[in-house]
């Protein structure tokens, strides 16, 4: 799912510093990308709603704007938790003094600037003004995103040198960054994968490329580049259009640099490492969209047609009640990650016919691929017959699969805080009422008063909120301080 | 164990939103927009809707746009280009596809339609190519407008615009490709006709499918809809049938029947005067941006006001509050009928005591008083109990 691709990318721009934000955001280009590919739908409802608001929006007339009702309060919490979280939204105070919300200046402005079209940024890709000499089809950028990403993925699943004639050694620096991410361990001179590997392999494109870009962030940013050229490019990148060669007059020379990597990567295309135009692919313009990565799916690439681009763009593997899987491929990629869960029985011309059985599933287990890997895998590359049902997979299959799991698994280990000592039961029926909302709560003790969850932020601005109204309210009174509150930050239990 | 009881199986695919495909209406009419010139001209007009369409466009990358201009003649298409019949037919569904039609088409020298947008490094290039396609259409069709048709016809073909959006979104719903079988209205199932609040809801819940949802914006600002009532109406209950909603924001004018469009869908109704219009963009994007899926969380104006539910009469096209029906296909009528056969099926109707009419009244009310009366004046009745109102 592409979502756990955003989910990735939100996790590393959060962490980035403030001011990070501030620059990134005077990219109109960023803060369309960000805008679109990063938040939740009623987030992106509530700041287009803000952004020709001349005031701030009270929370009061927020409230009364959103449907009572769990459900909304969720989806609200959720929206606000994600906007703050990207310093897009700011708490402030309007013209009478109530609480309200403001987004952040540099992003709004930004936005503004990209919906208008106005100003003289040129995020949005400078195209070249001459046409190329020889143009390139969109094709050919097709095929050539393809054996670099393929290239790429052959190398994680150890199997370059199983049958692939002609294939692109993959750079050093590639190579390197395998490494750094712990996709590949070095053993001597051979590669062997590791867990996150198999995490990375089992993913859909879209993820796979964010998963790689951002360990790719971490590693330039410990390079001395700057973490925001990097981030504001590959944003622009995101929003270029395939088939347009772009002039690489006005990048940086950080930019110019990634341009080396990114085309061994396969997100863009140079003739030559001098020329000055260059040609994003399909890897890269769907960077911030939702839209598949490769048209033909790359696993299935050796048996479609290029003439009937869509015939196989959705998936290729049927699985039966029996535990039976079909899988019409012919091309050594997909049967190999085919293989690290499945028994392989029969190999015609364009199928492939296996059996998920209990040792197959528990040897991949036992070699770091989780059971929801394995489902993920099969429903992102479902055949359209399975999709035409819901649930996608036969739910005695994945019911299975996870109790093969289970059955060596006992125990799940979360990182996170302890929050106990509330204050009375209202209170810490609130408080967990709360959580839940956000999102965040992992488990309650109700006997024992105290809950656990998976982030701090939010609940610690909760917490100070609640204890700000009861001093209001307790001005006059004796203040006790009654609704003191422990955090202990819970250490992860080793698995058994 | 808990964790294998397959609760979450489907939970995991609503995640994401369905895209959306807006349809705008724009009321093009001349006339009315030389009576607006004041307060919002028509240019600016367009420059805040294209920021609208651009903040749809925005928000999900799926997200499709058409405009459709009805204007005081005909009804034309803004966006997407219209085709010549002779060029290729994928053309024709020439949506918003940043990858698709327009980018193999730029490489190729073989653009479909005559758009060809500037090459600018501050557009965003999808919203370029919709500002272009849209302004250069909106030009061509003003440029064609004669003098004659302007004055010969001072209304808005809305019937029209309203008939051809549906046909797009329509054949847009079915080569999306999220559309499954279940997601496609059933036509023979007699329990589907439900109150279009009912069908939107259905759409909601269907969101798991992926399907396109779909909506109307008219954005309108002539009156005098009432010469097209039947085909409007039609439109109306066409929408409600395929779960689209109708939302209406009227800058000028008066129309009776776009109100009861927006009651019918489940969609919005504004109504804007002199001091409100000009903040036309900001009444777009709050109330108007959010779609199905986000007005599932959000309470969306104009639901308290009452609606004017007048018909239009079918011999005369008046608005009328009390007519005649036609008891065998219920056509409506301001006066009764000269020789008491209906105009449209032809059936034979009498009126039997129809004439009685203004002596009844008077009868009636003069009695009701008299037992009222009496009754208060009874010792019977009480008067520990007042009678309210």
């Amino acid at each position: 799912m592409s979502s756990t691709a955003s989910q990735r990318a939100l996790d590393y721009l959060e962490q980035l510093p403030g001011t990070t934000f501030t620059k990134l955001y005077q990219q109109p280009s960023t803060a369309l990308a960000i805008f679109r590919r990063m938040l939740p739908h009623l987030a992106k409802t509530l700041v287009m709603a803000m952004l020709y608001m001349p005031t701030p929006f009270s929370v009061a007339d927020l409230d009364l704007w959103m449907k009572p009702g769990n459900d909304s309060l969720q989806a609200r919490d959720r929206a606000l938790s994600v906007l703050q979280r990207l310093r897009i939204l700011f708490d402030g105070q309007d013209a009478a003094g109530r609480a309200a919300y403001r987004l952040s200046d540099s992003f709004a402005k930004s936005l503004r600037l990209a919906l208008t079209g106005s100003g003289n940024h040129r995020s949005f890709g400078v195209p070249c003004s001459t046409p190329d000499k020889t143009p390139v089809t969109v094709e050919y950028l097709d095929a050539f995103a393809r054996k670099q990403w393929d290239a790429i993925l052959y190398y994680v699943v150890g199997s370059a040198s199983v049958g692939l004639g002609g294939s692109v050694e993959i750079s050093p620096g590639t190579q390197q960054l395998l490494q750094k991410g712990e996709f590949v361990k070095l053993h001597g001179r051979s590669a062997a994968i590791t867990q996150t590997g198999f995490t990375f392999l089992l993913q859909e494109i879209n993820a796979q490329i964010w998963t790689l870009l951002i360990v790719y962030l971490e590693v330039s940013s410990s390079l001395q580049m700057d973490p925001v050229d990097v981030l504001s490019f590959l944003f622009t990148l995101g929003s270029l259009e395939l088939g347009i060669s772009y002039s690489t007059s006005n990048l940086t020379p950080t930019q110019r640099h990634m341009l080396e990597d990114l085309a061994d990567f396969g997100l863009v295309y140079r003739r030559s490492a001098e020329s000055t135009r260059y040609y994003p692919t399909r890897l890269a313009t769907t960077l911030t969209s939702d839209a598949p990565a490769l048209p033909n799916n790359s696993l299935t690439a050796a048996t479609t047609n290029p003439s009937d681009p869509g015939s196989n763009e959705k998936g290729y593997i049927i699985v039966e009640t029996n535990y039976r899987l079909y899988a019409y491929t012919n091309s050594p990629l997909p049967i190999s990650i085919l293989s690290l869960f499945a028994q392989l029985h029969t190999r015609y011309p364009n199928l492939i016919t296996a059996k998920i059985t209990k040792s197959s599933i528990q040897a991949a287990i036992s070699s770091g691929i989780t059971a929801d890997q394995i489902i993920t895998y099969l429903t992102t590359h479902a055949h359209p017959v399975l999709r035409r049902q819901q649930p996608i997979l036969p739910p005695t299959v994945v019911d299975q699969i996870r109790l093969w799991q289970i059955e060596g698994e006992r125990m799940t280990a979360w990182q996170g805080f302890m929050i106990r000592d509330v204050g009375s039961q209202e209170d810490y029926d609130k408080a967990v009422a709360y959580a839940e909302a956000l999102g965040v709560l992992r488990k309650e003790f109700r006997s024992r008063g105290s809950f656990f969850v998976s982030r701090m932020d939010q609940m610690s601005t909760y917490f100070k909120g609640q204890v700000a109204k009861k001093k209001a309210a307790q001005a006059q009174a004796v203040a006790q301080g009654q609704n003191s509150k422990g955090n202990t930050p819970l250490g992860t239990p080793s698995k058994a | 164990m808990n964790a294998v009881d397959g609760t979450d199986r489907a939970g995991a695919h609503n995640d994401a939103e369905p895209p959306s495909l807006l349809t705008i209406i724009l009321d093009t009419n001349p006339h009315a927009w030389s009576l607006l010139a004041d307060s919002l001209p028509l240019s600016q007009a367009i420059a805040n809707l294209l920021v609208f369409i651009n903040a749809h466009l925005a928000i999900n990358h799926a997200n499709k746009v058409a405009v459709v201009a009805s204007h005081s003649e005909r009804a034309e298409w803004l966006y997407p280009t219209p085709t010549q019949p002779g060029q290729e037919a994928a053309d024709l569904n020439g949506t918003f596809e940043p990858e698709g039609n327009g980018t193999s088409g730029g490489v190729n020298g073989n653009l479909g339609g005559p758009v060809k947008p500037l090459d600018d490094a501050n557009k965003y290039r999808p919203f370029a190519q919709l500002e272009h396609a849209l302004l250069s259409n909106l030009r061509k069709l003003m440029d064609t407008t004669t003098v004659d048709a302007i004055s010969s016809v001072p209304s808005t073909m809305m019937a029209g615009a309203l008939t051809r959006a549906l046909a797009y979104i329509s054949k847009q719903t079915a080569a999306h490709p999220g559309a499954t079988a279940n997601s496609h209205f059933n036509y023979s199932d007699p329990s589907s006709i439900a109150g279009g609040n009912d069908l939107s809801a259905n759409n909601g819940s269907g969101s798991a499918t992926l399907g396109l949802t779909t909506r109307i914006l008219i954005v309108s600002v002539s009156g005098d809809l009432a010469d097209k009532y039947i085909e409007i109406m039609n439109s109306i209950f066409a929408c409600q049938r395929l779960g689209i909603s109708i939302d209406v924001l009227k800058l000028a004018g008066d129309t009776v029947f776009l109100q009861q469009a927006a009651d019918t869908t489940g969609g919005i109704y504004m109504s804007l005067d002199a001091n409100s219009r000009a903040g036309f963009l900001q009444y777009l994007m709050f109330a108007y941006l959010p779609d199905q899926t986000a007005r599932n969380h959000l309470i969306v104006p104009g639901e308290q006001e009452g609606v004017d539910f007048r018909a239009a009469c079918f011999c005369h096209k008046r608005v009328i509050d009390i007519g005649y029906v036609c008891s065998i296909c219920l056509s409506i009528f301001c006066e009764p009928l000269a020789d008491g056969n209906c105009l449209l099926c032809g059936s034979h109707l009498t009126m039997t005591n129809f004439g009685q009419r203004p002596a009844v009244i008077p009868k009636k009310k003069k009695k009701k008083k008299k037992t009222l009366e009496g009754s208060v004046g009874s010792p019977s009745s009480g008067h520990a109990t007042p009678i309210p109102g």
